[in-house]
């Protein structure tokens, strides 16, 4: 993945996560994944295009989902969760939408024009992720509420 | 692991973990200090957890396996027996319909095995290896623990009572020290050996240098292969790996016995193994075809040079390693390149037709080759778009190389016209910047290659295990355009297999055909 892409995403991420749940946030190290992997339960993606193709899957298990969910919720002083309903299934659509969009704003920045699409949410057990013919950059996110596994793959337009 | 070849002179791991980010870095650094054992282990959980391994018991100790060589945990009950085998060669076992032998592990390795009822089905595991199922029976099935691959620690001569050579690492976890196997070791034969066209295109010598029981004669391979034959030898042939050695000299037997193979290997001294080895183990160099020539060359050198030191050739530590390793690299490593190596690289360039000169540089590193092969491209193929795609999988390096800033006295004349003032200081040129696209990227990995005209991969084929960096050549050739020029290292040479033909005696390259 071009290296210019990297900081945008890590620090959009870093920047939203503290700024929604008001926490400590940590980032492990980043690394590179071609083979499958396992999805965690719950997994927001966004397609990006543009100059580039390529999409951000945000990967956690249902219980950092809800807890995710309910911190945001509650920030916003509206109910908590405790299953991940349709109310919880919005909320961390929307969280995948901020980071994703901040990161595609610094990198316009930068001169890099990509779009978005709609997040989509899966959810499920024994899930399994695989891109064929590109490296996906691991960024893995640690917060109060549990971990966050963003996965970028990108890949330039021939 | 880390294929980058700017990692020559310091040492791999520290930079592995400089490559980490500020969270590892800090981990590590609270690691060090003790006593903020409970927050060094909360950042390392969320490192990454790369390698998972099944963990065992053998004699009290604690023993692991790759998790991807495991097919499954079984309990092996009513195996059946086979006269005239080898005492670790418990029998074989139907496992579904498909036969596999069975090895028990304890007598392998010459450990004590627990009186248990016969009839009592025993723990054990099935490992997929290469081509074929094997069963090793063990004293108890522990679990899975998942650790990240950069805790593992090479194995250490000390742990004699296992051939050092099965073992792959050490690592320790929850408190406990984990001797990881190696599968591939213990039970496979070299597979480069089996091959023979392989064989014939590299020579016998590389085969030799396969590890494990595989070089030796009466190796248990053939125990695998043929679990019911008959085998005479078995009672007076000669023990693979002292396993039947039950003295205390069982390790140094062992690690003698290993040598001796290799000694084809070196011609005239045994411990040319031992440095092969000690290089791997290090990080610096797997011996291949690649590079078989310079190591060869370069070990008589180094062992004459110790001798009258008074010293040992065998590599003692690190510092060794990278002093054996000093004179591979080619010229101006990691920096710009100089005039005159640029001008010997420019007079290899063909022409090429296309109104389009890409290039691939893996192993970048932070950049300094890229650039000057660019601007190098660029001179030559006035009025084509050139366009270079660098890649390295050491983070911290590739992340500066799109912003590269100089210092004026080293920039070499060819560079002058491509250098601009930047924010920084002086960098190089937008032109040519947005001519080069540095990526985070892993030559192990899979990924899409463009059609290219130049591959720029200079010492990075020979750090790489040896089946990888057969394989980094056919992607490399099959990235290549018919007539491409891809630029080795300067002590790398490319078997003459009909695939290359050798251009221009000042710079290692070579033409694909």
């Amino acid at each position: 993945m071009r290296v210019e892409y990297i900081n945008p995403f890590v620090e959009s991420a870093y920047n939203v996560l503290k700024e929604v749940l008001n926490g400590d946030v940590k980032r492990g190290e980043l690394f590179l994944k071609s083979t499958a992997m396992p999805v965690l339960g719950v997994a927001a993606i966004v397609g990006l295009a543009g100059d580039v193709e390529g999409r951000v899957v945000f990967d956690m298990t249902r219980e950092t989902a809800v807890n995710i969910a309910s911190a945001m919720l509650e920030a916003m002083e509206m109910e908590p969760i405790t299953t991940l309903n349709d109310m919880g299934r919005a909320t961390i659509n929307e969280l995948a939408n901020m980071i994703t969009g901040q990161a595609v704003t610094k990198l316009h920045d930068l001169g890099f024009k990509f779009d978005l699409t709609p997040p989509a949410i899966l959810t499920g057990d024994n899930m399994e992720l695989s891109d064929s013919g590109v490296e996906a950059l691991i960024v893995p996110m640690e917060v109060p509420q549990g971990k966050i596994e963003i996965n970028v793959a990108i890949r330039e337009r021939a | 692991m880390k294929w980058n070849k700017e990692s020559d002179v310091k040492q791999p791991s520290a930079e592995r973990r400089g490559s980490a980010g500020l969270g590892s870095a800090l981990a590590e650094y609270r690691g060090f200090g003790m006593g903020f054992g409970r927050e060094s282990e909360r950042a390392e959980e969320i490192e990454n957890i790369d390698f998972k391994m099944v963990t065992f018991s053998l004699a009290g100790k604690d023993y692991g396996i790759d998790i991807m060589k495991v097919k499954e945990i079984a309990k092996f009950g009513r195996f059946t027996y086979v006269p005239n085998t080898r005492p670790f060669v418990t029998g074989v076992y139907n496992l579904r319909g498909e036969i596999i032998s069975i090895i028990d592990l304890r007598l392998l390795f010459n450990l004590p095995v627990e009186p248990r009822d016969q009839d009592e089905p025993q723990d054990g595991l099935i490992l997929r290896l290469e081509n074929n199922l094997i069963g090793v029976v063990v004293d108890r099935i522990d679990r899975v623990v998942g650790i990240s691959s950069e805790s593992i620690q090479p194995p250490h001569p000390i742990f004699a009572d296992i051939n050092i050579s099965y073992i792959s690492g050490v690592v320790e976890h929850e408190e406990r020290l984990y001797i990881i196997l190696d599968a591939e070791r213990i039970f496979t034969k070299d597979n480069r050996a089996t091959d023979p066209q392989q064989r014939s295109d590299r020579g016998g010598e590389r085969a030799a240098v396969g590890e494990g029981l595989a070089a030796q004669p009466g190796s248990d391979v053939e125990y695998r292969k043929q679990p019911t034959a008959e085998r005479a030898d078995s009672a007076a042939g000669q023990s693979p790996g002292g396993l039947e050695s039950g003295d205390s000299d069982a390790g140094s037997t062992e690690v003698r016995d290993a040598s001796a193979t290799r000694e084809a290997a070196a011609g005239d001294d045994s411990e040319f193994g031992f440095v092969v080895d000690g290089l791997a183990t290090f990080g610096k160099l797997q011996y291949s075809a690649v590079n078989r020539d310079w190591l060869k060359q370069r070990y008589v050198q180094w062992a004459t040079e110790r001798r009258s030191a008074g010293k040992q050739a065998q590599l003692a530590g690190e510092q060794d390693a990278d002093e054996f390793m000093l004179p591979f690299f080619s010229p101006c490593t990691a920096r710009l390149w100089e005039q005159t190596y640029a001008e010997a690289v420019r007079a290899v360039l063909p022409d090429f037709d296309a109104a389009i000169v890409n290039a691939w540089n893996p192993g970048c590193g932070k950049g300094y080759e890229s650039y000057s092969l660019a601007a190098l491209l660029t001179e030559a193929y006035q009025g084509k778009r050139v366009k270079v795609f660098a890649g390295d999988n050491d983070l911290l390096r590739i992340s500066t190389a799109p912003s590269l800033v100089l210092s004026p006295e080293e920039i070499p004349a060819y560079l002058q016209p491509y250098c601009a003032e930047t924010r920084n200081g002086i960098g190089f040129s937008d032109r040519l910047k947005n001519s080069i696209l540095f990526e985070y990227h892993d030559v192990l990995h899979e990924s899409d290659v463009p059609e290219t005209h130049v591959v720029l991969c200079r010492d990075l084929i020979s750090l790489l295990p040896s089946d990888e960096q057969e394989r980094l050549l056919t992607k490399i050739y099959e990235a290549l355009v018919h007539g491409g020029i891809l630029i080795t290292g300067k002590n790398e040479r490319l078997a003459h297999d009909g695939r290359w033909e050798v251009v221009g005696p000042e710079v290692s390259a070579y033409r694909k055909v």
